[in-house]
């Protein structure tokens, strides 16, 4: 490194050089009271508007525009990404089969046949399971308009509730 | 803007001064008296360092001002990591860097406040080189070509070069300030200096 510095000393002492070029003398004499002064003044704190506010709360948001602003790239490549998140949440969300799946397989098959009906199945279930249970037998053998018009139970599977063994 | 008599601006060797940590403790209960001393400690510095970067004494004007006021709108959020100084410096360091890109097409920076009574320093004379021809163009050109250069190398670079050569900062000043390592900063500083030697190399004398 000492040689590397050697071979720069010309340019180091031109560098150096540069400490020399300063404002007019008595810059520095009001240059505090200036910042003082708007500080004062309510320029600092000026009354925020909703979008300091909200920056001022989420500082990384405002960082990320700033990249965003500084590195369109980077912009474009973000965008591309949300883009590909929503076509595939669309996509996904329009295949009648993305229902919740159980989080628990089970041995037993009563149990898991719970664990498995969809919410909308779930009356039926109860209906067969327990004939006493008036309030959820009673709603589920009446037919329900939909919200719109269509049948409820249109994409609702037969569930199969024979105890495991028969 | 018409220049100054030579007077390099010194920097002190350890920049935390005596009951600093009081002063902006006082400042963040909002003492601007306190944080007036806090300004004047390190005004010449953050003015400088903001000059070298722009090579233009209004927008540095600006910049170190804005600076200074975020730096007090921020400082409750200051917990003395890291020193004052090296925190404020960050701050004008950001927002000088920022402010460049966002001008980044910016075709022509002012360099006509250069200060010229360097020209009878005799340090500056011995470093014209005799065998160039361009001897006659004098060191005003030579001036110019130096912040020519040094507007031609990108932010990070020219940061390190002003924060090193020119403020006499060391690295571990300088890597703590722009928040990367020293082998960094180092790497950094070699590649300005190879490209600044290349652009100079007709204005400098061999060694």
């Amino acid at each position: 490194m000492n040689e590397n510095e050697n071979n720069f000393e010309s340019l180091r002492r031109l560098l150096a050089q540069k400490r020399h070029e300063m404002p007019p003398p008595g810059y520095f004499n009001s240059f505090s009271g200036q910042i003082i002064a708007r500080i004062r003044a309510g320029e600092a704190r000026a009354p925020q508007t909703d979008a300091e506010r909200f920056f001022s709360e989420a500082p990384w948001l405002l960082k990320l525009l700033q990249a965003f602003e500084l590195k369109p790239a980077f912009a474009g490549a973000f965008a591309s990404a949300l883009s590909l998140l929503l076509v595939i949440g669309i996509v996904y969300a329009e295949r009648p089969d993305a229902g919740p799946q159980p989080l628990f397989q089970t041995s037993d098959q009563s149990v898991g046949s719970f664990a498995s009906a969809s919410p909308s199945s779930l009356p039926q279930t109860v209906v067969a399971s327990d004939t006493t249970t008036s309030n959820s037998a009673a709603t589920s053998l009446q037919p329900v308009a939909s919200l719109f018009g269509g049948s409820q139970n249109a994409f609702v599977q037969p569930v199969s509730f024979s105890p495991s063994g028969n | 803007m018409t220049m100054a008599e030579p007077a390099e601006i010194t920097v002190p060797e350890t920049p935390v001064q005596t009951g600093e940590m009081d002063l902006v403790r006082r400042a963040q209960k909002g003492d601007l008296e306190a944080y007036d001393e806090l300004i004047k400690r390190y005004q010449e510095r953050i003015y400088a360092t903001v000059y070298h970067m722009t090579s233009n004494h209004e927008d540095a004007n600006d910049l170190s001002q804005d600076a200074f006021i975020k730096a007090f709108q921020a400082l409750k959020s200051f917990k003395g990591g890291s020193s004052f100084y090296t925190w404020l410096y960050r701050i004008a360091v950001n927002k000088t860097i920022n402010f460049l890109k966002q001008r980044k097409n910016k075709l022509h920076m002012s360099l006509n406040d250069l200060d010229f009574n360097t020209e009878n320093n005799p340090d500056l004379v011995a470093l014209i080189s005799d065998k160039t021809p361009r001897r006659e163009a004098g060191l005003k050109e030579l001036s110019e070509k130096l912040n020519e250069a040094l507007l031609k190398l990108s932010e990070q670079h020219r940061l390190v070069m002003v924060l090193h050569d020119v403020q006499g900062q060391s690295h571990e000043e300088i890597a703590e300030i722009m928040d990367c390592n020293i082998g960094t900063v180092r790497s950094r500083l070699f590649y300005a200096r190879q490209q600044m030697q290349a652009w100079l190399t007709d204005y400098l004398k061999p060694t």
